[in-house]
């Protein structure tokens, strides 16, 4: 039953490296914008929760059509993307811009929540013994926030994973480059008669989701022995 | 009793409203994307002298309207983009085989950014992107397929990567208009609605199937006399001079 062409074996290779790069590529900027959103006061809070939790709201073809307007040929970044020459429509660089702004939202949560789980006289403590802020970074706020770290970083993986809509307007659907897994379900759905190939790539695709939560489990819970 | 009250009120209000569609007369047509204008042309022109039918169209690939029907879709007139997917619909016993006959004819161009050295199926491998309609669902991607397989390019283009797929015509269409794809097969008609991209050469008809649209009528259709009516108007004069005017061959029937 569980039949797999050459082109869903690339389909799955491709939907494992996207969603790997755009979490790795969103972990530095969530950080960071969960640490100026909890531990900060800087003016323009209220806008930078906005921006961060909106393609959390937007549907997600919208989010790939924004994504086309800004880096397209005729886009706002268009001289830009020109000037480096890099390509991002249609591209694996597309695919993983749009994985990587769709999940954003979930990473910054769950990284704020815990964040916000750290007790406060810890870091005051630290302020009395003089430490710096990126002292207190790495050696309070960092080591204290890592289980949440990583259940943003499972879930911005798991929904780049299942992520169609932005992707196929900003990267299109190109076999082998920017064809993940829910893209070639989506092919096999408008196929007459590919329903078996659909449902076989459906199993690899919740099989993959369970691995990611069992190991995203069984990480935390070493976390807590220590 | 209030609750009582607002559910009846809710039920009753979805008993109406369920039942208003079924009174008024109404043809469901599934079309072949390419045929998109020529049809809502054709359907507003039939509305003029038949203003009681309710035509309802829905526009997508061959292959994906193939298998909405299959799967119960309803629909009464089906108008493919070639034979494969309506001998398809027959075999599954969707379409009455009776009904199938050509509607019009079509041939397939590749369009693009301006580039005076794409003249040939050949010089597509010089490109970075070309866009074709998914070869699985769209009739216009298997014709291109077939006529780059000929040329021998295929395989090659296939390896590199360096063909984007398409729901349907139109979206490779798009692709190319908005200069995101460095081509696009699309057929002549479709070549005709470009707004940026240029024809840059027309595929040889041999390289290929002849590009014919089969229509059919569901069982539904056949005992639908609006839907049956709607299938004559399409072979009217009238409706040959709309055809022609989109840029599409009639059918010539043989007396």
């Amino acid at each position: 039953m569980l039949s797999l062409t050459p082109q869903d074996i690339e389909a799955i290779a491709l939907s494992v490296k996207v969603a790997t790069a755009a979490t790795l590529l969103s972990l530095p900027f969530g950080f960071a914008a969960a640490y100026l959103l909890v531990f900060t006061r800087i003016p323009g809070r209220a806008v930078l929760e906005g921006v961060v939790n909106l393609p959390l709201v937007l549907p997600p073809v919208v989010v790939g059509y924004l994504l086309l307007l800004l880096f397209g040929q005729s886009g706002v970044l268009g001289p830009v993307v020109h000037f480096l020459d890099i390509r991002i429509i249609f591209t694996l660089k597309g695919a993983v811009i749009a994985s990587a702004v769709v999940g954003f939202p979930l990473l910054v949560r769950s990284i704020r929540i815990g964040m916000e789980g750290i007790d406060d006289q810890y870091i005051q403590a630290a302020r009395t013994l003089g430490a710096q802020w990126w002292d207190i970074l790495s050696t309070i706020i960092f080591p204290l926030c890592g289980r949440a770290i990583l259940a943003g970083m499972t879930l911005m993986f798991a929904r780049s994973l299942g992520e169609f809509g932005a992707t196929i307007i900003l990267a299109g659907n190109i076999p082998g480059i920017t064809q993940t897994i829910p893209l070639a379900i989506y092919e096999y759905t408008n196929t007459p008669g590919g329903d078996g190939m659909a449902l076989s790539l459906c199993l690899v695709s919740i099989g993959l989701s369970f691995v990611v939560l069992l190991i995203s489990e069984a990480t935390a819970r070493s976390f807590r022995k220590r | 009793m209030e609750i009582r009250k607002c559910i009846l009120f809710f039920l009753l209000s979805l008993f109406f409203f369920s039942a208003l569609p079924a009174l008024a007369g109404e043809v469901r047509l599934s079309i072949a994307a390419s045929m998109t204008d020529v049809i809502k042309e054709l359907v507003s022109s039939f509305g003029k002298e038949h203003p009681e039918v309710f035509i309802l169209p829905n526009f997508a690939s061959s292959g994906s309207l193939a298998k909405q029907i299959v799967q119960g879709a309803p629909a009464d007139l089906y108008i493919s983009a070639n034979q494969k997917w309506m001998d398809y619909l027959v075999q599954e016993d969707k379409i009455v085989a009776a009904t199938v006959q050509v509607f019009a004819y079509n041939s397939l161009v590749f369009l693009g950014r301006k580039n005076p050295q794409v003249r040939t199926l050949g010089d597509l491998t010089t490109l970075s992107l070309i866009a074709i309609g998914s070869p699985k669902s769209v009739p216009a991607g298997q014709y291109a397929a077939q006529a780059m397989e000929a040329a021998g390019v295929y395989e090659q283009l296939a390896q590199e990567h360096k063909l984007v797929m398409a729901k349907d015509v139109r979206q490779a269409l798009i692709y190319a208009d908005r200069g995101e794809v460095d081509g696009a097969f699309v057929y002549r008609t479709d070549g005709l609605l470009a707004q940026n991209a240029v024809v840059l050469f027309a595929v040889p008809a041999g390289l290929h199937d002849r590009i014919a649209y089969p229509l059919g009528l569901t069982h539904a259709g056949t005992t639908n006399s609006e839907a049956q009516a709607f299938m004559a108007y399409l072979k009217s004069p009238e409706a040959v001079k709309i055809l022609n005017r989109y840029g599409f061959e009639e059918a010539v029937t043989e007396q």
